[in-house]
This record gives structure tokens, C-alpha cells and sequence, in this order.
């Protein structure tokens, strides 16, 4: 199962993968970028659409119903780049970029916390249950001072996780569009 | 020292002649984008289709060209180009020029043997 996205390109909607759908507005981007011409990229960018519109439709006679990545793949190595090059030099360096591991950081959780936040941030960072270490926080409370001691240090040095871009990374999840909107203080 | 790239040399000879291409086709009869693309891809003239569409759009700026909407039964309407009198004027000297360059290749050549 995937998740699909209508666009309209050169006065016709099409349903498109979403994969296959942030290649090819990386590789529109590219190409305006490319063609230098200012103002009038607008003119060039919209024979390119049309272009791109019929070749899709092409694509669709075989009564296939969305865009895949393959389909964009081949269209774009038919048009390649204003100066005669082949796109993929450009695509590769970005790939790559796309497909990195997301981090994961220690942060300080301010949406999950009893004291500080500093269970629920080591928590997220190793995985595994916040009751568990909580439990385990109060126990070496009482064994000794040690449990307190530690808490406090923690709870000056780590940061709260502020942005929405720190929330993604305290649980390692991709920064994301989608991601960043689910942790927005604005969407609540 | 690098090694004489052939492939270099022949696409920056076709770049060259592109533009007198594109006039040369147009001046036969109006087309939209993909029907330019198949005649200059049949004479290979072009490897991927980016490179035409800045082309296209630099020489309507120039008023070499012109374009119209033309309903289509295949879908959406087609932009069709036309090239315009200032367009033809053009192609005529472009047609001297590259007579030029033919005879004195030919001039040149014939000298050497």
C-alpha cells in the first residue's frame, strides 16, 4: 500500500506515488534552476509540463492508474536537462541525501514529563519503557543519593526538545513535512 | 593530454545548428513541442528533449516565433508554434551563412589533397 497524490501538470491531473511525486518536483526544480532564463522560465516550464503531461498519458493507455517511480524515471531520462546533460549526475548527491538515516538525539521531552522530562527523553533515546525507568529512578532514590545526583545533571546539561525539528529527533524519526506537522505546536 | 573527444565536437556542431533546425522545420509547417521533438530525434539532432524547450522559448522572446492554442482530441489543448516574417527573415541568412560555410569546407578540403 502506498500513499498517492493528485497533481495537475500541463492542464491535466494525474495520481501519482508519493515517492514518484517528490522526485519529479526535485527534478522540475532542477531543470528551472537550470535553464537560467529568468522570467521567462515560466514559458519553458510549462512546454516541459505538457510534455511531461502526454508522455504520462501514454503511460496510461497500458490502463495503469498511477504514476509510479519507474514511469517518472524513464520520463525523466527522455528529457534530461536544458543543457543536453543527463539528470542522473544531479539526481545521485541528492538520492543519497534523501535516503539518510534520520538522526536521533537526546533531548529532554516537555510534552511527556513528571520533574524534568528526563526519563521520558531517555526514554525515547534508548527505546524502552518511561514507566520502567521512572520505577527504576525512585528506587535508586531511595537505595541511595546517586539516582538524584544523576537527575539533576542530566536536567541541567540536555536540552529540551523546543522545535518540532528536535521532537523529530528525539525520536528519531525523519524530519519530515508530515513528521513536523504531527509535533507543531500550531496544529494543536 | 587529453584525448580528442569526437562525441564533444559533433554535439557542439549540432548545438550550433539547432536553432537553424528548428526555423528549417517550422518554416514547412507549424507544430507543437512533441512533433518537433520526433523530427529533430530522427535526425539526431537532439539526445534529450530539455535542451529544446529554452530554445523554444528564446526565440518567441526574440519574435522569431509565435504559438497558439490549438484544441486536441487526445486531451488537453497543444501549444502550436509558427515562425513569424522577422523569424523567416532569419532563417534566410541563417541559408547563405551555412551555404557559406559548406563551400568554404569544401574549398578548404579540396585545397589540402
Amino acid at each position: 500500500m502506498k500513499k498517492v497524490v493528485t497533481v495537475a501538470i500541463g492542464r491535466k491531473s494525474f495520481v501519482i506515488d508519493e515517492d514518484a511525486y517528490q522526485k519529479l518536483s526535485l527534478y522540475l526544480s532542477k531543470f528551472r534552476e537550470r535553464t537560467k532564463m529568468g522570467h521567462s522560465s515560466s514559458d519553458v516550464m510549462e512546454d516541459l509540463e505538457q510534455r511531461i503531461a502526454e508522455l504520462f498519458t501514454e503511460e496510461m493507455k497500458s490502463h495503469i492508474e498511477v504514476i509510479n517511480l519507474s514511469m517518472v524515471n524513464r520520463v525523466i531520462a527522455q528529457l534530461g536537462m536544458p543543457d543536453g546533460s543527463s539528470a542522473e549526475d544531479d539526481f545521485s548527491a541528492e538520492e543519497e541525501y534523501q535516503v539518510r538515516q534520520p538522526v536521533r538525539r537526546f533531548y529532554r521531552d516537555p510534552d511527556d514529563k513528571r520533574i524534568g522530562g528526563v526519563c521520558s527523553g531517555l526514554a525515547h533515546y534508548f527505546n524502552i519503557d518511561v514507566v520502567l525507568l521512572r520505577v527504576l529512578f525512585v528506587v535508586t532514590l531511595i537505595m541511595g543519593g546517586m539516582g538524584f545526583w544523576t537527575y539533576i545533571i542530566i536536567w541541567i546539561i540536555v536540552p529540551l526538545a523546543k522545535s518540532a525539528t528536535q521532537k523529530c529527533e528525539m525520536r528519531g524519526l525523519p524530519v519530515t513535512a508530515e513528521n513536523l506537522r504531527r509535533f507543531s505546536t500550531y496544529s494543536k | 593530454m587529453n584525448e580528442i573527444n569526437t562525441d564533444n565536437i559533433k554535439s557542439q556542431m549540432r548545438k550550433g545548428v539547432l536553432e537553424y533546425c528548428i526555423l528549417s522545420i517550422l518554416s514547412n509547417n507549424d507544430a507543437y513541442a512533441s512533433s518537433l521533438i520526433v523530427e529533430l530525434k530522427e535526425a539526431k539532432m537532439i539526445v534529450v528533449e530539455g535542451t529544446l524547450y529554452p530554445l523554444l522559448t528564446r526565440q518567441k522572446n526574440q519574435g522569431l516565433l509565435s504559438y497558439r492554442w490549438e484544441e486536441s482530441q487526445q486531451g488537453p489543448p497543444r501549444k502550436y508554434y509558427s515562425i513569424t516574417d522577422k523569424g523567416k527573415e532569419l532563417l534566410a541568412e541563417m541559408d547563405s551563412a551555412w551555404k557559406e560555410i559548406v563551400e568554404t569546407i569544401a574549398l578548404l578540403r579540396h585545397k589540402k589533397q
